[in-house]
């Protein structure tokens, strides 16, 4: 017999939390409905082929699934792909600007380690049919906000570019598999095990100089681009530096530039990316919680060609972050509750209504016990924290407080009757 | 703010401490015989704690500590989203598997492989195409083909003493094996001011 109905990788979400989660989810989508994002949903299933065909999540991460007609489904792994597809589909017209935000769940079959979540909940914005700097940096800067708006004060983005490295590297003809190690090694900042291996490639010492210093390009912006200037060995080079500068000094005229510094060791871990690439952190939170980019050529795919920028962010972890550090908004609504005798059934359903006419929160439960019974029972369940007691007894109304019982004209005004 | 070492237990860690003593920093109450879990320095600036290797990554990766000390082998066995800056060269050994030098690794043929390290095991035998059952054994893994618990073992090897005083030897190589300084991700960015003098000072050492 299973008696353990628990499932590695996914969990409940508490009254508190999820309070929380409804609040900061209209924070958000309030704030992108003010720069013009649309609000959209796509299904939870999407085919296999959408994703296997993309390449950018191993085959082995998606919870797949066969449908009654033998077609093979997975578990949304993923909001960007079917988002920019919803967009290629409904808006044929490749120089439409389409602005759409979403909050939607995701699936990872993550195998190791047990404890990492496998449902993930996401809030991003996607930006179709803009390759301006200005279109980075308004992405940019809403994912700055997103966390500003809710309270937490370190928040830092590390905005990096994937064409420095790739750029670089189709001038130097290495293998697939060269190429892939020394992504794992650069993403890794593992200098010591990129020299060894270098050590074996045939390469001019000068271009392996080059790819040592990649890792160490992180930091303040404005020492990293000179450094990158250094390196530029094609005219592809130069266009990224310009391009990222132009970014930062969109960020500059926003005022936002003081929470972005750079790191071009990013490699593509989503093969979508096409261009930027960032990632968000909260300062003293180990890992990152919004993580973003450029994919001009993502739509292609889906028979529209149309440059488009956005990100996500992994709820939850915002969440988890917020609560250890009392920023979470509380759920402070009184919670009426009302007591009646048999007898007075009908007045208290009518008062009851007529409380929640005006927004209170009311329940209703029939007296089968002393008052002092009912009281302690509810004392002591959390979800009645933040009750009042009420009872209706023979035309009386009674307020509880502290174990007394003080009678009343009405629930709300409180006021004891003299 | 203070930077935060995760030092492996042993030798490794004795030596990291010595390098952190040669970087000038004092630890007043650090002595080997200490049963004090955390150690900070006179400028409160460093602290350390020693941990068991297999938990540095954790450590690090969680952002409990800033830095960690470690075996290769610990990170290949337990991989983590860490930066992994440093070859720090000391802890050398490899990675081996060892058997009876008459019962070659029959190549095409099942068989069982006792090992502290079952994740390095199954990678090195799958690249391999070599079918194996994997035994995970937490210590004395030279036991297990002695007594007949397994037909070779995946193991470290330092000197090969051990491995020679049981009539055992290395009967192929997977990896080098040292000790590394890894970096938390985020604290490498937020706390670079702290965290890059102390690695050039780690690489000088060299």
């Amino acid at each position: 017999m299973l008696f353990n109905y628990t499932i590695d990788g996914f969990e409940n979400i508490q009254h508190q939390d999820y309070f929380a989660l409804q609040q900061i989810n209209y924070k958000l989508m309030s704030l992108y409905r003010s720069f013009g994002y649309h609000q959209i949903s796509t299904p939870t299933f999407e085919t296999y082929d959408l994703y296997v065909n993309e390449d950018s999540i191993p085959s082995d991460d998606l919870f797949k699934l066969v449908n009654h007609q033998g077609k093979v489904l997975v578990l949304k792994p993923d909001a960007t792909l079917p988002v920019t597809r919803m967009a290629a589909m409904n808006h044929p017209n490749s120089q439409d600007v389409i602005k759409f935000s979403y909050e939607t769940n995701i699936y990872r079959n993550f195998s190791s380690p047990e404890i990492i979540k496998k449902e993930i909940t996401q809030i991003g914005i996607e930006y179709f049919g803009n390759n301006s700097p200005e279109c980075d940096g308004e992405v940019i800067a809403l994912a700055i906000r997103s966390l500003l708006e809710n309270g937490i004060k370190d928040v830092h983005i590390d905005l990096g570019h994937v064409g420095f490295i790739n750029f670089l590297f189709d001038d130097l003809a290495f293998s697939d598999k060269e190429k892939a190690t020394l992504f794992k090694y650069i993403e890794n900042k593992n200098i010591g095990d990129i020299a060894d291996y270098l050590e074996k490639l045939a390469l001019p010492d000068d271009k392996k100089a080059i790819i040592l210093k990649l890792p160490l390009l992180y930091g303040e912006p404005k020492t990293v681009l000179k450094q990158m200037e250094a390196l530029c060995i094609n005219d592809k080079m130069r266009q990224v530096v310009e391009k990222i500068s132009e970014i930062y000094a969109h960020l500059e005229v926003i005022n936002l530039a003081e929470y972005v510094s750079f790191d071009l060791g990013f490699t593509n871990q989503m093969n979508y990316y096409s261009d930027i690439n960032f990632k968000g952190y909260i300062n003293s939170c180990a890992e990152p919680v919004i993580s973003g980019g450029r994919y001009n050529h993502l739509s292609e795919k889906f028979g529209i060609p149309r440059p488009a920028c956005g990100f996500a962010i992994d709820l939850l972890k915002v969440i988890d972050y917020m609560e250890q550090h009392q920023l979470l908004p509380q759920d402070d609504q009184k919670i009426h509750v009302l007591f009646y005798e048999k007898s007075q059934k009908s007045a208290a359903y009518k008062m009851a209504e007529q409380l929640r006419s005006n927004g209170s929160i009311v329940e209703v439960f029939l007296m089968n016990n002393t008052k002092e019974i009912h009281v302690a029972s509810f004392q002591e369940n959390a979800l009645y924290k933040n009750a009042a007691l009420y009872f209706l007894t023979d035309d009386k109304l009674l307020s509880e407080n502290n174990g007394k019982f003080l009678e009343i004209k009405a629930i709300g005004s409180e006021s004891e009757v003299a | 703010m203070v930077i935060r070492f995760a030092l492996a237990k042993g030798r490794v860690a004795k030596k990291a401490i010595e390098l952190l003593i040669d970087l000038g920093y004092v630890f007043e109450d650090y002595s080997e015989k200490s049963r004090k879990l955390i150690f900070t320095d006179t400028t409160g600036t460093i602290e350390f704690f020693l941990v068991k290797s297999p938990d540095v990554p954790t450590y690090v990766e969680k952002g409990a500590a800033d830095i960690g000390i470690v075996g290769k082998d610990v990170l290949l066995e337990h991989p983590a989203q860490v930066y992994e800056m440093l070859n720090l060269n000391i802890g050398k050994c490899k990675m081996c598997v060892a058997g009876f030098e008459n019962h070659p690794i029959p190549y095409g043929k099942k068989m069982v492989v006792g090992t502290k390290y079952p994740v390095i095991a199954k990678d090195y035998f799958h690249t391999k195409n070599q079918l194996v059952d994997i035994i995970k054994i937490n210590g004395s893994v030279e036991l297990a083909p002695l007594i007949g618990l397994a037909d070779c073992i995946v193991d470290i090897v330092e000197s090969g003493n051990t491995l020679k005083e049981n009539g055992l030897s290395v009967l192929a190589e997977i990896c080098e094996i040292s000790s590394r300084l890894i970096v938390n991700q985020v604290s490498l960015k937020t706390k670079r001011e702290m965290i890059d003098p102390i690695i050039k000072a780690f690489e000088n050492q060299l």
